[in-house]
């Protein structure tokens, strides 16, 4: 009776509204019980009205403390926030468990591969891997080959992106083994949703995030060429114009080590050192967020002024550690992601834990005509661009754009790979121009630490969400925004 | 510390004085026109002065504009083609401040973004043509809040050191500036509106010294008491001469006197130099003008030794080759 009258006096929950795609998982509606109750019980009490300021206090929040990525387009460099959810992706503590497993097992035959690829290279001999699909890549960079970094380790950070399925099945859609963005995020949401929705967050019992920059200071120190103590750990930036600059200075500050730029370092005698105003400063690890490319003019670009020269015979002298290690990009290029099952039987006998999504090399004359043939129906993408640019979205392509792709492919088929679209799972998600809930599309990167003992993943990670609707696309640079992700703690 | 991140420090310091210290003359100057003896072109021309902006701001707007409050303030206010105003420097003191996330505390940056976008998202702007003597009011206390921040959430390490040797020495500029300027005008003025108090009192305003110096004079407003007060008083934060102390202080946290393996500094004995020179004067009876002129060129030249020998020098001397570097760390 009670109840009854409860639910007349009360407004609709929002998520009675709420209709999820056909075809797509849906995050709340697939998952068990208790998650859907936590979403629930977040929801039933709150009218719409009330979510929106909420949301619109988030936006604030992030807009005063200067949480913003940088835009190129503009002269000044106009800064943006990096929009958000406060919606959560939620992940069961069963489903984390074979995800974390999964994860693992993964760098670590990554780890392997690259360590084999600038050493004897035995994957080659084997035939597990096509020998050109590696030695061909514009990522492997030969000069590297005999340098054993310090400690051993290369991969010392990686975000590894999923998606899932319609069927709910989670599958390694990319590995980022290079300069892994986002996590500053995925902090910043954390702190947002213990701000904004406190109650649900302590009914849901999270697992927190915040131990991410010790961890990751641990990681590094533990590669230096000298002791942990004696060890002076940099992060290094392309500068304050550069689109992740919040991230490199908020990992720096978290960490509570210097943030340098280029000019600041010299090497002298294979050694690196920082310009300080008592005079030059032993530095011994660099966490660098620039790419490899940015690196050394002495090795990659003789024309550059950007870089520090020398870095690398540093580096291959076992004086100063490069988290991560340059070279890396063999390992997460497009062409070589489809051997990743094979690498990790190779490396550690094991069957992969992690599903891929099938994968159509443009080299193989097999499936080089069958993706010319499909195009309509699948997603071309080339081997050696990131942030979702240089892609065929079959399914959405006009005709010109199939022929022009068909052309390149022709002209340069180890360029290309293809994948079938895949049903991007969705999430209930704050709709500003409706005031309401609808579906849409995310994907997740979870981030994994490796150190001389082995990896540790982050138990949370970011959660991206295309909020245009009908979009697939969840770069930040193309409409895309970001959810906390909720890792669950364990029954009992 | 890094010889970079020094720079920005002190950067950050020097602009957010100068927001500060632009705030209050312009707010000053807003209400000394209402009911001032004197021509509004003359009172607008000192502010224009203290800036150092007076031709640049005839070349725009021609010379007859600067009677007109509403030019001249939003010149010195938003004009983004004017370095010192007072847009620019936020901009420039918040660039700096960015540039060193990982140094300045969160609390600190928070405070200097929120008055940044408050001036940059259109609020500010209409404060102002509503109420520039709220909106005048708001950024000071903003900048007020940032300073306050920076010393009570900032370890007191060297980066607050530059921060704060920052923030001293553009006071100095300021001050001698404020000093000068007015100085000059007032003793222009017919004999019997020389002495007129209010003027004076409104020159204390801008420096932020008019309960100070009552408390210290008692009441006595004479143009020699008054410049003697900014120059020399020494428990007053604005003084040259407290000023003065206080940068060489921050210096000496940088490099303490006894440090051996840190050569001596030569912008270090330039302050201090200045300081005495300074202290044994006898204002009332100098050629105030030289005596500003000296101060404001002498505290440039100061800054300039500073860039050269920590900011600046290390990248020249190391960067080119192998070359012997005594000062090593392991």
């Amino acid at each position: 009776m009670h109840r009854a009258v409860a639910e007349i006096a009360s407004p609709p929950s929002m998520l009675s509204m709420y209709h999820p795609l056909p075809g797509a998982f849906d995050e709340l509606l697939g998952a068990g019980e208790r998650l859907r109750a936590t979403v629930e019980a977040m929801l039933a009490d709150g009218s719409s009205e009330e979510f929106a300021r909420t949301q619109a206090l988030a936006e604030a929040a992030l807009l005063n403390q200067g949480v913003t990525f940088s835009v190129y387009s503009d002269s000044r460099g106009v800064e943006k926030i990096f929009p958000v959810c406060l919606l959560p992706r939620i992940i069961s503590a069963v489903e984390w468990s074979r995800l974390e497993r999964g994860l693992q097992q993964r760098v670590l035959a990554l780890e392997a591969f690259v360590t084999d690829v600038y050493a004897d290279q035995r994957i080659l001999e084997t035939g597990a891997i096509p020998r050109e699909v590696v030695l061909g890549s514009a990522q492997y960079l030969p000069a590297l080959r005999g340098i054993r970094p310090p400690a051993g380790v290369r991969i010392h950070v990686s975000g590894i992106d999923l998606i899932r399925d319609g069927a709910g099945v989670f599958r390694v859609l990319e590995d980022n083994l290079r300069t892994p963005s986002g996590v500053s995020y995925v902090l910043e949401n954390r702190l947002l949703s213990k701000r904004l929705l406190a109650r649900a967050f302590a009914a849901a019992r999270v697992r927190p995030v915040n131990q991410y920059p010790a961890r990751l200071a641990a990681a590094l120190r533990s590669v230096s060429p000298v002791s942990p103590e004696e060890t002076t750990l940099v992060v290094l930036t392309p500068g304050p114009y550069n689109s992740a600059y919040f991230e490199h200075s908020f990992l720096a500050r978290q960490m509570g080590v210097e943030l340098v730029e280029a000019a600041d370092l010299f090497v002298d005698d294979d050694r690196l050192f920082v310009h300080t105003i008592r005079g030059p400063k032993r530095v011994h690890v660099v966490y660098r967020r620039t790419d490899d490319a940015f690196l050394d003019p002495e090795v990659f670009r003789p024309d550059s002024m950007l870089g520090v020269r020398g870095l690398l015979r540093a580096w291959a002298r076992g004086n100063v550690a490069l988290a991560n290690a340059p070279g890396n990009g063999v390992a997460d290029d497009k062409g070589v992601y489809p051997f990743v099952p094979e690498m990790i039987r190779f490396y550690l006998g094991e069957e992969p834990l992690l599903e891929q999504v099938p994968t159509y090399r443009c080299a193989r004359a097999e499936d080089r005509a069958y993706v010319l043939e499909h195009l309509a129906e699948l997603v071309v993408k080339v081997v050696d661009e990131a942030g979702g640019y240089g892609m065929l979205m079959g399914p959405t392509s006009t005709a010109e754009e199939r022929a022009e792709f068909r052309r390149r492919i022709l002209a340069e088929p180890r360029r290309y790979i293809a994948q079938p679209r895949v049903e991007l799972s969705t999430c209930p998600t704050w709709v500003p121009q409706g005031q309401c809930i609808a579906p849409r599309r995310v994907d997740f990167r979870p981030y994994v630490l490796n150190s001389a003992t082995g990896p540790w993943v982050l138990p949370g990670g970011l959660t991206r969400v295309a909020l245009r609707e009908g979009s697939y696309v969840v770069n930040s640079s193309q409409g895309g925004g970001s959810k906390d992700t909720w890792v669950l703690k364990g029954e009992g | 510390m890094i010889s970079r991140v020094a720079d920005h420090c002190f950067w950050m310091g020097r602009y957010l004085e100068r927001v500060e210290s632009t705030s209050r003359v312009l707010r000053v100057t807003s209400s000394l026109v209402l009911d001032a003896i004197l021509p509004p072109e003359q009172v607008w021309t000192s502010a224009l002065a203290v800036s150092g902006e007076e031709k640049p701001f005839a070349e725009r707007h021609g010379a007859a504009a600067v009677g007109d409050g509403f030019r001249v303030t939003e010149f010195l206010t938003w004009d983004p083609d004017v370095p010192s105003s007072l847009a620019r420097s936020l901009q420039a003191a918040r660039e700096n401040a960015r540039s060193i996330r990982e140094v300045v505390s969160l609390e600190a940056w928070e405070a200097i973004n929120e008055l940044h976008v408050w001036l940059n998202d259109g609020s500010g702007r209409r404060e102002w043509a509503v109420r520039p003597d709220a909106f005048y009011r708001q950024v000071r206390t903003g900048t007020q809040l940032i300073l306050g921040a920076v010393e009570h959430t900032m370890l007191h390490d060297n980066a607050f050191d530059f921060i704060m040797l920052g923030v001293f020495l553009e006071r100095v500029g300021q001050t001698a500036r404020i000093l000068d300027v007015h100085h000059h005008a007032l003793m222009q003025l017919p004999p019997d509106l020389v002495r007129e108090e209010t003027l004076w009192l409104s020159l204390l305003r801008a420096c932020a010294g008019f309960e100070p110096f009552m408390k210290r004079k008692a009441g006595r407003v004479t143009p020699g008491e008054v410049a003697t007060f900014l120059i020399l008083e020494q428990r007053f934060p604005r003084s040259l001469v407290f000023c003065l102390q206080e940068a060489d202080q921050r210096l000496a946290s940088i490099r303490s006197p006894g440090d051996e393996a840190f050569p001596p500094l030569r912008c270090q004995a330039r302050l201090a130099a200045l300081a005495t020179f300074l202290a044994s004067r006898r204002v009332p009876d100098e050629d105030l003008h030289a005596l500003l002129t000296r101060v404001v060129d002498e505290t440039a030249a100061i800054c300039g030794e500073l860039h050269e020998e920590l900011f600046q020098a290390p990248q020249r001397a190391w960067s080119n080759g192998r070359v012997e570097r005594p000062r090593a760390e392991a």
